[in-house]
């Protein structure tokens, strides 16, 4: 089936008096594509008519049009008001064995007609059509025969994707597993084990206070729709309200204009809340550009002039990342990094004297704030983790036995289960 | 945007298309704010006559200059500065400074890497204890596995490097991934909730 995109075909009118000797396709009809799930794409079919040959014609193709009906739908009820629009061109199909054609760019509340013209060129032309001479519809010598659809279509958008069932269903039930020991914080303490990074947070604050060096904090590359950044800022938070009790400088230079935005709030508001809001200077809080190699190097002048004596890297990073641990362990700073980006966790761990890893940076909020109810989040992580390792190994047990015994469909629906669609 | 993800429904798409401008419009307001603040810091270095103020000028000459060259030299086809200002493209210029002074000059910072590393790989691949022993011998492994030389030593050498890479590594990476993941989900809990505000500064 060859296609040819949406194009001014105009001339394939001077056929009338032929078109009524010539046969129109037949059950002409307009439904949703059930393989698109947004509710843009529909799908028209129709019979071929009887026969390829007619009058010294040869069928060669056909052209689909589409009208739009005036008004708004939802389930054949008027909801509302819409201009109609006349016959377009949807598609032009150059295979005559075709019975149907998508038609894109729809609307799920508007309804539709479609209209397909079988195109027809006299037999010795359509013999000389081929890939290097293919059908031009505007050729004065194709004849059309059109049939229309009966009643109205629309194509209809699916309101859930039930290929990620699975995925809501995980997500509503680790939802409910934290918000339950959230709940259930209140009345009890919860260990959390020590984190080496962020036990270290005080010494490195310790450190900065007595060499009168700043300390340098660095948000990471992406902005504020990563939740790694907001991570980050949730820490910035809690060291800054240590920071000011000692009147440490903290030095953030940001790659993002909104971070550098609320950043400062956090630095102002931790700055107040700690009692010394003279010692919040805006300018420690900066943008720099959102050119990564361009933000690398300007920190690496910063670390080299400013030689602060703590350096934090807290966010999502990239091939950078190494560059600024390096630049730091040469001016004699102690270092703690956290990063959800599995690629650049190995540089951070050579260069870094301390490194959260993954969820350990999503935790450090709560360690640090030791809030009953984030701690209590934490236990609602762990027993997410506990519930996937079960996950694993009975999907695994599932996905093995599932090839020894084929024979048995639970098996293979379990392992089903656990597919991601889309 | 979590429900856009269950819903494809086109007037979902169509609602999380409309958030997806007003963020990027939000953005572009930001980015005043990020402009003010590059020139207040370093407006502020030279006038204070600070060591770094040279390294300051240079940013500002260079802001200027692209501005410059971007929005008001025409090109050949516009022949006219007004019509480069309302022109939606850059001019040649502008894209022969990109090209051949902003690259050049984020590539020489992405060869620092290959310097950085092997000083990192010095510092680090050293025999401890056991997993740093353990490092050792597999990042040996794996650097030799990757140049021909490797094969030449053993011709098992690149099958091993392919297993560790298919199976260990993916394995810790997996486990990584998963903690993220579980942590990313419930900061996000904690957040749409209100029970963490301190972001928002409260």
């Amino acid at each position: 089936m060859r296609w040819l995109p949406l194009s001014a075909v105009v001339a394939i009118l001077v056929s009338g008096a032929q078109a009524a000797q010539l046969p129109a396709p037949t059950a002409v009809t307009f439904a949703d594509d059930p393989e698109e799930k947004e509710g843009t794409v529909g799908l028209v079919r129709w019979h071929a008519p009887v026969g390829y040959r007619a009058g010294g014609y040869e069928l060669v193709g056909y052209r689909v049009e589409v009208e739009q009906l005036e008004g708004k739908w939802a389930g054949g009820r008027r909801i509302g008001a819409a201009e109609a629009k006349p016959f377009e061109e949807a598609a032009v199909v150059l295979d005559r064995g075709a019975t149907s054609a998508p038609v894109e760019r729809l609307s799920p509340w508007r309804r539709y007609l479609a209209r397909v013209s079988a195109l027809y060129m006299p037999a010795a032309d359509a013999a000389r059509l081929s890939e290097a001479r293919p059908l031009d519809p505007a050729d004065p010598a194709v004849r059309i025969a059109s049939a229309l659809t009966p009643r109205p279509g629309a194509p209809a958008g699916a309101w859930f994707d039930v290929e990620k069932t699975n995925v809501l269903a995980w997500v509503l039930v680790y939802s409910v597993i934290v918000l339950v020991t959230i709940a259930i914080a209140q009345r009890h303490d919860i260990y959390i084990r020590p984190i080496a990074g962020l036990q270290a947070v005080n010494d490195a604050i310790g450190r900065a206070t007595e060499m009168g060096r700043p300390i340098l904090y660095v948000t990471g590359l992406t902005g504020l729709s990563d939740i790694a950044t907001i991570a980050s800022m949730l820490v910035l938070g809690h060291l800054a309200r240590r920071t000011a009790a000692y009147e440490t400088p903290i030095i953030v230079p940001c790659y993002d204009p909104l971070v550098m935005a609320v950043d400062r709030e956090i630095v102002r508001d931790a700055m107040v809340e700690a009692g010394k809001p003279q010692n919040y200077n805006p300018d420690n809080i900066f943008y720099v550009t959102d050119s990564q190699f361009g933000y690398v190097a300007a920190v690496d002048g910063i670390m080299v002039r400013e030689k602060p004596a703590a350096n934090f890297f807290m966010g999502y990073f990239y091939a950078e990342s190494l560059i600024l641990a390096e630049t730091g362990a040469s001016t004699g700073a102690i270092q703690i990094a956290g990063t959800d980006s599995d690629t650049q966790l190995p540089f951070f761990i050579t260069a870094c004297d301390y490194t959260l890893m993954g969820e350990e940076l999503y935790a450090a909020g709560a360690y640090l704030s030791r809030n009953p109810l984030l701690i209590a989040q934490l236990r609602g992580q762990d027993i997410g983790k506990v519930l996937i390792a079960l996950m694993l190994l009975g999907g695994a047990v599932a996905a093995t036995c599932a090839v020894i015994f084929p024979d048995i469909s639970l098996l293979s629906s379990i392992v089903e289960w656990f597919a991601t669609g889309g | 945007m979590l429900v856009q993800f269950f819903v494809p429904h086109q007037s979902s798409q169509v609602a999380y298309e409309l958030l997806l401008d007003w963020t990027r419009i939000i953005g572009a307001f930001a980015f005043v704010l990020g402009i003010g603040s590059l020139f207040r810091t370093h407006l502020d270095k030279i006038r204070r006559r600070r060591p770094e103020a040279g390294y300051s000028v240079v940013t500002l000459v260079a802001f200027f200059a692209m501005v410059t060259i971007g929005i008001f030299l025409p090109t050949a086809e516009q022949q006219s500065v007004r019509a480069a200002v309302l022109a939606v493209d850059t001019g040649a210029s502008f894209q022969w400074l990109f090209d051949n002074v902003q690259v050049p000059l984020d590539a020489t910072m992405f060869g620092l890497l290959a310097f950085f590393i092997a000083s990192a790989a010095y510092r680090t691949f050293r025999a401890r204890n056991f997993e740093a022993g353990l490092l050792l011998v597999t990042a040996v492994i794996i650097m030799l596995a990757r140049v021909p030389i490797g094969e030449m030593i053993h011709a098992k050498l690149p099958s091993l490097y392919e297993w560790i890479m298919q199976y260990p590594a993916v394995a810790g990476k997996r486990g990584i991934i998963f903690g993220a993941a579980l942590g990313s989900i419930a900061t996000s809990l904690r957040i749409i909730l209100g029970i963490e505000r301190s972001h928002l500064g409260g």
